[in-house]
């Protein structure tokens, strides 16, 4: 496998998650990721080291994704401005340097995580996200108040999301120690 | 975080798609209250989104991405184009389920051998270079040679696949699995062999189909309609007239099923939504099963259904995993 074949497989999903954040229509956003991966064919970029590349890949597909959004705004005249202003945040903070969990993260540890929390947590995640149930769909399943489901995809994505960083804080703890050693 | 249980509700209302344009104006004056408000309600949103069951077509992406890249390149003559070839001439198309092929088995090279896996709970579909047109069905792997072409048509099989071969009178097309080879020339047939079935079959919708069976020098040839079943413990086979409709139906994404006992269901329920169904009842096995899921069904809407029409319950174990268990149907 040539090296751009590896870094294609590698990123391709997550950039994909990632244009998704800031790309409601599918299609489009597998276009972005094809574009970007054409640059980076052209241009050469992907022979050069991974942290470059990666943060690289990362900033073309969100220039990309605002562009797109621009044009949105122009071809979607009648489109809630609400729905837009939340967009609007959401670029604007990853814009500023702050990273997501997409790019930071191995997706599979991600994963991986959900079985760490409790059951009740485990459920609602793998009902709303693996399942693709409505809230309210839980609610009927379980026999449950929709609020009380509401609540517990709240929570457990808080608790994923301290889960998920304390990992990474142990595994910085780990390093340093080894390093004394 | 101090968040009360309110915006709790909201932020999850909204992430789920599920908030009326009233709630989106009270949730944007909640992040707006704070830059730490925004920061948590930002980061919630990101790890849901870092969850989304996207499939991954990363193979299918990277195939398409070179073939683009061979179209341009064509018009412009470079020399590197004959290394593209190979890659363009395996084409997986269509992909039709959410959860595909992973990255790292799909297409591998064992040796000089093309490999192309579906793992439990997906379907896929591949075109070869002949232009024959494989669909494969949930936990199948289809392996040919790099040298696969329109004069060498030789595939291995495990699982269950519908093929519709390119006619080439000259150029016979085999299908090896391993209970039987196929040979034929240009048709429409079904073979299913799944390592853990007891039976193997193959069933013909188009054309005719000459069968040997790996350990006998005996040639079965199958007429359109008719459906070939090999005992794998006993080593006899029967042909009988087939359903061909719910035979292929699986291709076009349709669970049907027609007077299979509960085993069989089980296993192919298995296959199919990629979960582990555990049940040790003796009674389950007496029953048969007749059903159609035309508008994939999610497994809690068809074990619903099972439990609603037959003695069966079940509760969920793990992950991924049911037990299932008998219970007569209360008669009121």
């Amino acid at each position: 496998m040539t090296e751009f074949d590896q870094l294609f497989r590698k990123y391709h999903k997550r950039l994909l998650l990632y244009t998704l954040k800031f790309v409601d229509s599918e299609s489009d956003a597998l276009d972005i990721v094809q574009n970007v991966f054409v640059a980076v064919w052209e241009n050469g970029k992907f022979k050069q080291n991974e942290d470059i590349v990666r943060a690289y890949l990362f900033n073309s597909v969100r220039n990309s994704c605002l562009n797109y959004l621009k044009h949105q705004k122009i071809v979607r005249k009648f489109e809630s401005e609400t729905s837009l202003m939340f967009k609007e945040i959401e670029t604007v903070h990853f814009q500023s340097g702050e990273k997501s969990l997409i790019e930071t993260e191995n997706l599979q540890q991600i994963n991986d995580a959900i079985n760490s929390l409790p059951d009740i947590y485990k459920e609602v995640i793998f009902l709303s996200r693996f399942e693709g149930l409505k809230n309210s769909e839980i609610a009927q399943k379980l026999h449950l108040p929709i609020r009380t489901i509401e609540t517990r995809v709240f929570r457990a994505l808080s608790s994923l999301k301290e889960k998920i960083s304390q990992k990474s804080f142990f595994i910085l703890l780990y390093m340093t120690d080894s390093n004394k050693i | 975080m101090k968040v009360n249980e309110n915006t709790e509700q909201l932020v999850s209302r909204y992430l789920n798609g599920e908030c009326t344009t009233e709630e989106q104006k009270e949730l944007i004056a909640w992040i707006g209250k704070s830059s730490s408000n925004q920061k948590d309600f930002l980061e919630i949103k990101d790890t849901w989104d870092s969850l989304r069951n996207t499939h991954d077509g990363s193979d299918e992406q990277l195939v398409f991405f070179y073939k683009n890249r061979y179209a341009k390149a064509k018009t412009s003559k470079n020399l590197w184009i004959s290394s593209l070839t190979a890659v363009a001439a395996v084409l997986i198309i269509g992909l039709l389920v959410s959860t595909l092929i992973p990255s790292q088995s799909n297409p591998k090279q064992i040796g000089k051998m093309q490999v192309f896996s579906v793992p439990l709970g997906s379907r896929s579909k591949v075109v070869l270079a002949d232009g024959s047109i494989v669909n494969l069905n949930s936990g199948s792997e289809l392996q040919f040679s790099s040298t696969f072409s329109s004069d060498n048509r030789v595939v291995n099989l495990t699982g269950e696949a519908f093929f519709s071969v390119t006619t080439d009178k000259q150029h016979p097309f085999v299908v090896k699995t391993k209970d039987f080879d196929v040979r034929v020339t240009g048709t429409k047939f079904n073979v299913c062999s799944y390592n853990d079935n007891s039976y193997s079959t193959a069933t013909l919708a188009e054309g005719i189909i000459d069968l040997k069976m790996n350990n006998s020098l005996e040639l079965v040839k199958i007429n359109p309609g008719i459906k070939f079943q090999l005992n794998r413990k006993s080593n006899e086979h029967t042909l009988f007239e087939a359903d061909i409709e719910s035979e292929i139906a699986w291709k076009d994404d349709q669970f049907i099923f027609k007077n299979i006992p509960f085993p069989e269901l089980a296993k192919r329920l298995e296959r199919w939504y990629d979960v582990k169904l555990d049940y040790t009842d003796k009674r389950l096995q007496n029953y048969n099963f007749t059903g159609k899921f035309k508008n994939q069904e999610t497994i809690w809407q068809v074990l619903d259904a099972l439990k609603l029409t037959s003695p069966i319950d079940y509760t969920k174990k793990t992950f991924r995993g049911f037990t299932i268990t008998y219970k007569p149907l209360s008669m009121k």
